[in-house]
């Protein structure tokens, strides 16, 4: 289910000599919906990233005025497993690299 | 959680029934939420929507199990353990999907009043259907996020 796993870029120019490894640290950010309810997208936070309330309303909130909020930060694979989660509960989130990791 | 019955209108909710089966339909084949991958992930992408609609079928089929004969006779559907949880989401999904189609004309703003005051104001005929099943979706929804957390509900009003 999960393909996962860090991809390594390499640069075509520098052939083999020169490689970019991407970000070890990514960050599963939840979007903003404006049809779901605030008490379920609370509770589904809570349940999936084993928030108390204040913290999960907060980023409830975050997203719901900012229209984002980045509620995980770690390995690929882990936040790929978040991001399908939040979809199979029908909320939206991406996963994008932390980049000062 | 313990057996949660509830009685419904039957006059109420059976004529919105057809409605939302169309709309379940749709879902069968659709997510309701469409995944906000980056084309880099198209291959990710491809391998999650056949689990996420395999996962979004079930969950409406749970949602429609509910109204069996006992709620035809007696107008109660009843919630536990099992099936709260898909039926959570399969109203979550029914009701982004109605927003996308047959809500979609509607402003944000105008569809909030109408949530607000719960009246169909200058609806046509068939938005009105479509609302009528919009608001019973957030309804049940309610009912069961008051039983799973009964402060929960409260924090929306």
């Amino acid at each position: 289910m999960i393909l996962a796993a860090d991809k390594t870029h390499s640069s075509p120019a520098a052939g083999d000599a020169v490689q970019t490894e991407s970000p070890r640290v990514w960050r599963v950010v939840f979007l903003n919906d404006a049809v779901t309810r605030m008490s379920y997208a609370v509770m589904v936070l809570r349940k999936l990233f084993g928030f108390d309330e204040p913290t999960a309303t907060k980023h409830m909130l975050e997203a719901h005025e900012n229209g984002r909020s980045v509620v995980w930060t770690g390995l690929r694979e882990n936040a790929e497993a978040y991001v399908f989660s939040l979809q199979q509960w029908h909320l939206s989130a991406t996963i994008e690299p932390d980049e000062a990791s | 959680m313990k057996r949660v019955e509830v009685r419904l209108s039957i006059q109420a909710v059976a004529p919105l029934l057809d409605l939302i089966k169309a709309v379940a339909d749709e879902l069968r084949a659709t997510l309701a939420v469409p995944l906000a991958l980056s084309e880099a992930d198209a291959e990710l992408a491809e391998v999650w929507s056949e689990d996420l609609l395999e996962s979004q079928r079930d969950d409406c089929d749970r949602l429609f199990s509910l109204f069996d004969q006992e709620f035809f006779s007696e107008g109660v559907v009843a919630f536990d353990r099992d099936n709260a949880e898909p039926v959570l989401r399969a109203c979550a999904a029914l009701r982004l999907r109605f927003r996308a189609t047959r809500l979609a004309e509607i402003p944000d703003d105008t569809l909030e009043a109408l949530e607000a005051s719960s009246t169909m104001g200058e609806l046509n005929a068939e938005a009105q259907k479509a609302f009528a099943c919009f608001m019973f979706l957030d309804e049940l929804q309610k009912i069961i996020l008051k039983y799973l957390d009964p402060m929960a509900v409260e924090e929306d009003e």
